[in-house]
């Protein structure tokens, strides 16, 4: 319990120690610190080489800092960071960041330098997130550490997943590709090597954090694999969990002499676990990305029949392809519409307009047909899920069909889910129609997959509900 | 650890289980196997108390590919089966000989197995089973133990899944089955880390029963 009381101050702590502050932009402390000069938090900055940053007196030692701050962040490189968090422990400071690499990951000398903050974190009760950890980011509460240039500015205000991530450049590939399409993100946690703050950790907490409503995982190991598993599946129950694994290391017993133990190879163990307990797999930062994207936006599917609108008949027939691609995953069918949805959908549009799905209301369209027809698509009581191939190059179609979408989208228990794309201008116009509230990706494949996280989702919650 | 699998390794004292060990083991978690006798070499064999067809088996935990090795003999009648076992027993003098009722079934062949994750700890899988199961791969895993509801969801990911709804008339009883799925992962956990591999391949259905044809049994060597 208190280390969740505390991993509160950790991520949004009102007095923040620099360790290693720097006035140089090129040094890892000059980044960090200012970075958090718009985090709007007390900052004291610690250098024996510097007096002044930033306006900010420069403390010469920790020994000379206030009594009551909440985190330190240790830029500092690794013998000097452990001897630093050892003095700041006697200043009494409760959470820390340690941001340089050079322990366990290199050789004996920094794993002994790694089990010595283990030991002070396990000793003296306090948080270390690290070392090694890319560090820490949620946009509302205005707390950015991360050392590396990253996209942020696209990252929507209000965002509601979780990200907690164990390596670095795959986490900040992941937050640049998904700020550059619009992405809701609550925070960004960078585990590193995990001397204390692990996976588990952060599971719990943004389990039971009210802004959060999808949790996103990049795993390298899972040390303590059925303890996460375990958990994980409790917060399923409310909120979905997404993994990326990396790096299928689980190899399977040393001398395999069974049919079990080769048809094991190295990753269906873990594949089959995650399943088992309700958490939702990916296998790239893209696919990481537009699962929590549309698991975060979209609360399931009631079903798995699928109505596909475009204006695009080419697209309608890819679109369909995909969707009765047999994907274990979730399985997805073309809805089958109704005669009063086709009669509706007729009537706002052309006599000539092909009903059966997919939809095609052609090129020929207006923003007011698209919508009517949508209408008539989400009243249809056979259809679970609606893709909307939306063009915007059709002259009849304007960016209002945007805010159209969005309307219905609000308003609608069935989930819509957007495939558009414009040319160079396809990344603002997902943005666009993200900040409006809307999921949409740039290629048909991508969209049918969203869908079928959607359906995944609902199957697990359904079945865990079932369990007494 | 459970006391029924405290006896079954009493009674294996220092030795390997072999098929016939292993086939006891799982029928303590009420998965059945064909009505057989371990015959030690020289022992007679008495065809009274078994049904023929009779298959006759070599019996040993030496010995992994029984087929290969020329180690089974199927199809044998009351009169064929002593002059057989002679023949088992020119092959393998030192052996036991395994001898079974032969089950009659229709439907594919399942597996059935355990595995030892290193950091997961038991895993069950599930698949298309006999000797071209390396081929198929149409496998699913969960953790051990795995719920009769779990057990289930792996048999639907299976390619084969279909042969349980129904596919030209196959009437295989997915509960049973699943059932039993659960009871081995059950076994796995009660044995505990001791247990390195467990194989049942092939599992048949036979009599509206699942019927486990061969089992092999691995500890770890530490």
């Amino acid at each position: 319990m208190k280390k969740t009381a505390s991993l509160k101050t950790l991520l949004n702590p009102d007095k923040i120690a620099v360790i290693g502050a720097s006035k140089s932009k090129d040094k890892v402390g000059g980044i960090i610190f200012k970075r958090l000069l718009d985090s709007r938090r007390r900052l004291f900055p610690v250098n024996p080489k510097e007096t002044a940053i930033e306006g900010h007196k420069v403390s010469p030692n920790i020994q000379s800092l206030p009594d009551d701050i909440d985190l330190a962040v240790i830029t500092i490189s690794a013998a000097a960071a452990v001897k630093s968090v050892e003095s700041c422990i006697k200043k009494g400071i409760p959470n820390y960041i340690i941001v340089a690499g050079g322990f366990g990951e290199v050789g004996e000398e920094g794993k002994e330098l790694e089990e010595r903050l283990r030991k002070l974190a396990k000793d003296n009760n306090v948080n270390i997130l690290g070392p090694n950890s890319l560090g820490i980011f949620l946009p509302d509460e205005n707390i950015d550490t991360i050392f590396v240039e990253h996209a942020d500015k696209a990252l929507d205000r209000k965002g509601k997943v979780a990200v907690i991530v164990q390596s670095g450049s795959v986490g900040v590939e992941a937050l640049g590709y998904a700020s550059n399409t619009g992405y809701g993100m609550r925070a960004f946690i960078g585990l590193g090597n995990k001397c204390d703050l692990d996976e588990i950790d952060f599971l719990d907490f943004f389990a039971k954090d009210v802004n959060t409503n999808c949790l996103g995982f990049y795993l390298e190991n899972i040390e303590k694999g059925r303890q996460f598993l375990a958990a994980a599946k409790e917060v399923t129950k409310e909120k979905p969990v997404v993994i990326l694994k990396a790096g299928r290391t689980h190899t399977a017993v040393s001398a395999v002499s069974s049919h079990t133990g080769k048809l094991a190879g190295s990753d269906n163990v873990i594949s089959g676990a995650l399943k088992q307990f309700g958490i939702q797999r990916v296998y790239d930062d893209e696919e990481f990305c537009d699962a929590t994207k549309v698991l975060s936006m979209l609360s399931g599917a009631p079903g798995n029949r699928v109505a596909v609108l475009t204006a695009a008949g080419g697209y309608g027939v890819m679109c369909t392809d995909y969707i009765e691609k047999k994907e274990m995953r979730a399985l997805l069918t073309m809805a089958k519409l109704s005669e009063n949805t086709k009669k509706k959908i007729k009537d706002a549009t052309f006599p000539f307009t092909a009903c059966e799905n997919p939809v095609d209301i052609t090129a020929s369209a207006d923003d007011r047909m698209f919508s009517e027809s949508l209408d008539a698509l989400i009243e249809d009581k056979g259809v679970d899920v609606i893709i909307c191939i939306a063009f915007f190059a059709p002259p009849g179609i304007t960016e209002n069909l945007i805010d159209i979408i969005a309307e219905k989208t609000k308003k609608s228990e069935k989930p819509v889910i957007v495939f558009t794309k414009y040319g160079p201008f396809t990344d603002n116009s997902i943005k666009n129609l993200f900040y409006a509230g809307v999921v949409a990706y740039p290629s048909i494949g991508r969209a049918v997959r969203a869908a079928r996280f959607l359906v995944e989702r609902t199957k697990i919650k359904q079945r865990l509900d079932q369990e007494v | 650890m459970e006391k029924k699998i405290k006896f079954w390794l009493e009674g294996l004292g220092n030795k390997n289980p072999d098929e016939y060990d292993a086939k006891q083991l799982v029928t303590l978690y009420s998965i059945k196997v064909p009505k057989g006798k371990r015959l030690k070499p020289k022992e007679e064999f008495n065809a009274d108390d078994i049904n023929p067809p009779f298959v006759l088996k070599v019996c040993s935990s030496n010995i992994l590919h029984k087929t290969e090795l020329q180690g089974v003999i199927l199809n044998n009648d009351k009169e064929c089966v002593q002059d057989n076992l002679k023949l088992m027993r020119q092959r393998f003098p030192n052996e036991n000989i395994l001898v079974e009722n032969q089950t009659n079934f229709f439907g594919p062949e399942f597996i059935i197995g355990i595995i030892k994750d290193p950091a997961l700890g038991h895993a069950v899988m599930v698949g298309a089973g006999g000797v071209l199961t390396e081929i198929y791969k149409d496998t699913a895993f969960r953790l051990a133990p795995c719920s009769v509801n779990e057990a289930k969801d792996m048999i639907d990911e299976l390619i084969l899944s279909p042969v349980f709804e129904n596919y030209r008339g196959m009437t295989l009883d997915k509960e049973k089955f699943a059932i039993t799925i659960s009871q081995v992962s059950k076994l796995a956990d009660d044995m505990g880390p001791e247990l390195s591999q467990l194989d049942i391949n092939p599992i048949v259905f036979s009599e509206g029963e699942w019927i486990a044809l061969d089992v092999k049994v691995m500890f770890d060597e530490e």
